[in-house]
Formats: C-alpha cells, sequence, structure tokens
C-alpha cells in the first residue's frame, strides 16, 4: 500500500476556534481527510512531540498552524514544524495577522503579569507572585515555565510560511477547498492567501441600500441602537469595516445583524490595515458646517484596537519597534 | 552626549506653499520635505512609513480653511490628523508627534522656519522611546 502524506495540525496561541472549524465539516472532514496521515492534532487525538522529533526532516508533506506566538514554547514547536514539514499553512487569522490575540501589544507584559497576577480585582495573591520561567525547588530540580515573550507574534514572523487562510475561524467552504489544492498538487504561488480579493461590500446583502455618497454625523454603537437589519450598517451610522476587508467569510456575522469587524484581514496590497481604516473613517466622518471635526473624532472609542483588531503584531508601527530591538 | 537631532518630515500642499519658490535650492534647504498636491493624498500610510523608517515627528503644511483648490482637501486632512493621532497614541508615540498648521505661504520663506520650530518641540520630547509598550527584547532562536 503506498504511504499516504502526512499531516500535522497544531494550535499555538489560539482559541481553538481553528480547530473546531476542521472539526464542523463534519462528515465531509472524514473523507477529506480520508487520503492522508494525520501524525499531529492536540486538540483532537493523543500524539507526543518526541514522535515529531523522531520524523525525518520535510516527512510531513502539510502543517497546518493556527494561532499567533506568544510564548517559547510555542516558538519552539513552530520551528520544529517548520524543520519537518514541506509546507507550512497559517491557518486562521491569529495565525495570519496575530488576531484578537495581538491586541495585548498595546500592553507591555509588565502590564499584562500586573493585571492578571496581582492588580485585578477577583486576584487573591498576598505575597505578589509571578509566575517565573525557572523555579528551582532544590538542588537537583529545576521546574521550568515557558517564557512569556514582551509580543505576540504573527506566525510568519518567526518561520517561513507558504500559504496563509484568514478568518476568525475560516469557514468550511475555503477550508475544503485548500485541502483539495493541497492534495491534489494544484498549488497557488507561494505566499497566496487562499481567499477572495475583494471587499467584502461587494458582496454584501445590504450593498444596495448604501447611498451614493456615505456620510457619518454621529457614531452609534452596536449595544446603544437597534440596526435595521437590511439596511448598510455605515449609512446607519454604525461602524463597520466592510468596505476594507477581504470577502470570503461567507457574511456571517452581517447575516446576524453585526457590523463587519475585519476578521479576514486587509485586502490584497494593503500594506497596514490601520492606516486604511484612518483614511476610510476620516472620509465618512461628516463634522457638519461648523468645521469643528474634534468631537466626532474623538468619539470613536479606541480607534486603535478598532482598526488593528486583528491585525496588530503586522502592524507597520509595531514591526518597526520588533526590528529596532532585534 | 551627542546633541539628539530630531528628524522631522514635511509635508505641504503644492497650492498653498512655496508654489512660487525655487524648489530645489528650498530642498536642499529643508530635508525631508515633501511639496504634494493637496495634503488630502497623504494616506496615513505615509506617516506610519515615516515613523517607520526613523521620523521623529511629521509636520503637514496644510491651505486655510475654506481655500483648499479642491473645496475641502485641508478639512479632510485634519479629520484623519485628528482620528490618526488617536491611534499612534494607543503605540506609544506622543500625539504631538503629528501636527498640521492651515496658512499659505507662495514664496516658502516660512516652511523652514515651521520645520525649525517642530524640530525643537519634538527634541523637547525627545526621541521615540525604545521600549515602546510591548516590544522588549526577543531572544529565542530569532527568525534568520
Amino acid at each position: 500500500m503506498a504511504k499516504k502524506p502526512k499531516i500535522a495540525i497544531l494550535w499555538l496561541s489560539a482559541c481553538a476556534g481553528c480547530d473546531e472549524a476542521i472539526v464542523d465539516l463534519n462528515e465531509s472532514l472524514l473523507k477529506t481527510l480520508e487520503p492522508v496521515d494525520i501524525v499531529l492534532w492536540p486538540v483532537a487525538m493523543d500524539y507526543k512531540y518526541s514522535h515529531i522529533h523522531a520524523l525525518n526532516d520535510k516527512e510531513i508533506l502539510l502543517s497546518v498552524i493556527s494561532g499567533a506566538i506568544r510564548n517559547s514554547e510555542q516558538e519552539e514547536l513552530a520551528h520544529l514544524l517548520a524543520k519537518k514539514s514541506k509546507m507550512i499553512f497559517a491557518f486562521g487569522t491569529c495565525a495570519c495577522y496575530g488576531g484578537s490575540a495581538g491586541l495585548a501589544n498595546f500592553c507591555s507584559k509588565e502590564e499584562i503579569m500586573n493585571w492578571v497576577y496581582k492588580d485585578a480585582p477577583t486576584v487573591v495573591n498576598p505575597s505578589g507572585q509571578i509566575p517565573q520561567p525557572k523555579t528551582r525547588i532544590n538542588e537537583n530540580i529545576e521546574l521550568t515555565l515557558p517564557e512569556f515573550y514582551e509580543q505576540v507574534y504573527a506566525l510568519d514572523q518567526i518561520i517561513d510560511v507558504d500559504f496563509y487562510l484568514p478568518g476568525c475561524p475560516p469557514p468550511p467552504d475555503l477550508i475544503i477547498n485548500a485541502v483539495q489544492h493541497f492534495l491534489s498538487g494544484d498549488l497557488p504561488p507561494k505566499g497566496s492567501k487562499l481567499a477572495s480579493r475583494t471587499a467584502l461590500c461587494e458582496v454584501c446583502p445590504r450593498n444596495h441600500t448604501k447611498p451614493p455618497r456615505l456620510e457619518i454625523k454621529e457614531i452609534k454603537r452596536v449595544h446603544e441602537y437597534e440596526a435595521d437589519p437590511d439596511r448598510c450598517f455605515l449609512a446607519q451610522g454604525i461602524l463597520c469595516l466592510g468596505p476594507m476587508t477581504r470577502s470570503g467569510c461567507g457574511e456571517t456575522c452581517i447575516s446576524v445583524n453585526t457590523p463587519c469587524r475585519g476578521c479576514f484581514g486587509p485586502l490584497p496590497g494593503v500594506l497596514d490595515a490601520g492606516a486604511k481604516g484612518i483614511s476610510m473613517l476620516a472620509c465618512i466622518l461628516k463634522a457638519g458646517q461648523s468645521r469643528n471635526p474634534k468631537k466626532l473624532m474623538n468619539s470613536l472609542v479606541d480607534p486603535a484596537g478598532y482598526f488593528y483588531r486583528f491585525t496588530q503584531p503586522v502592524s507597520i508601527l509595531n514591526q518597526k519597534w520588533r526590528r529596532s530591538n532585534d | 552626549m551627542s546633541a539628539y537631532q530630531p528628524k522631522i518630515v514635511c509635508f505641504s500642499c503644492n497650492f498653498g506653499w512655496g508654489y512660487l519658490s525655487n524648489k530645489s535650492e528650498l530642498m536642499q534647504k529643508i530635508q525631508n520635505w515633501i511639496p504634494i498636491t493637496c495634503t488630502a493624498k497623504i494616506d496615513p500610510l505615509f506617516i506610519f512609513q515615516a515613523f517607520a523608517k526613523g521620523a521623529d515627528g511629521v509636520l503637514i503644511l496644510a491651505c486655510p480653511e475654506t481655500q483648499c483648490h479642491y473645496e475641502d482637501g485641508e478639512f479632510r486632512t485634519e479629520k484623519m490628523v485628528l482620528l490618526l493621532q488617536n491611534v499612534i497614541e494607543a503605540f506609544g508615540i506622543q500625539r504631538e508627534r503629528v501636527q498640521i498648521m492651515f496658512a499659505r505661504d507662495p514664496e516658502g520663506h516660512d516652511i523652514s522656519n515651521l520645520v525649525e520650530r517642530m524640530r525643537n518641540k519634538i527634541n523637547a520630547l525627545g526621541p521615540l522611546p525604545k521600549d515602546i509598550k510591548g516590544k522588549g527584547e526577543y531572544t529565542y532562536g530569532q527568525k534568520a
């Protein structure tokens, strides 16, 4: 019997939503994964990392990695799979752009540690202990924990990535499409994002209700205002990142009357999602005849978190400081 | 101690600033001066890239209110700058590092003074902090 190609599925700093998306393929999962051997899938199966170490280099055909990289264990695993695999597939928004985990980059490691282990109101920690990478128990025993890094990294900031599939989580049709590409050997160029190249607005079912000239006079937030389920969100004054976000998600948020938050990441050719977001909003926020835009502009709560909700680690400003410290 | 010389990138609108001047001469005098046709053309990306390439501050010289050649370009730029200032603060970059001015100076006499004044202001802020929020050392097996 011919050997089946090997596939590894790994989660790093992720919520398991991406693994869940694979499981959600239901019966088609069995058919899709029938021609392959899964050598690693921590969420669903019992395998040891030593099995992966024992493999030859480049023996795994494809490693599907979801999640960003926050600590040294995740980085070690990413390097291990990069060594053992022919192709690396960044699966889901966290692996592609850092994802919502990347928002932690707006705080320093110290701030995070202090909040989680000392200052949060539910924490009881009278001796002020903070986890350390190494703890000596006695002369012979030293316990270790993975080192918590200063910031969150997207996968391709740590290892070379061949293909990307954004989405939080990626939708089933795009997953099946990607797997079929890999198995048939009909591969797109390295670095491809296996998703649509158009903006969400182009496929949005509410697009026809968009006025010819969008103008927002007051920013409304979803929890403060009951949105009309059929009208364009921007036309109602509710911020929606549809114009600057890749389509392909199946418009799931829109169909439950929730504006787009940008999980599919920026469109092809966009270097920085935040820059595009600023451009877009500055154009459509209308400050009226008074020409005093300050109040309206400041009424957007947490603009950085809003524009970089899924892409902070790959933003230009974040990368500058990564480079200068490397 | 070596004197800290802040690098200022200055964008100015061609319709309001320096269009009667000898541009090549002025450009030699003012480093990183970028005349642009309408300041509304400035993508926030240009400003981010300026910071990423080592600028300490960005000065935008726009036309006076209501005098834009294209009706409301200066107003659009002002909105963009206000939003951008809020965003860069989250990255730990002081909002004063991006400033916008509305005036006219066809001969371009004032541009170098304005850049100098901006430089003094940024000098008081000091260089961009190296340990900007969350950007510490990266130690384990760095990517080649």
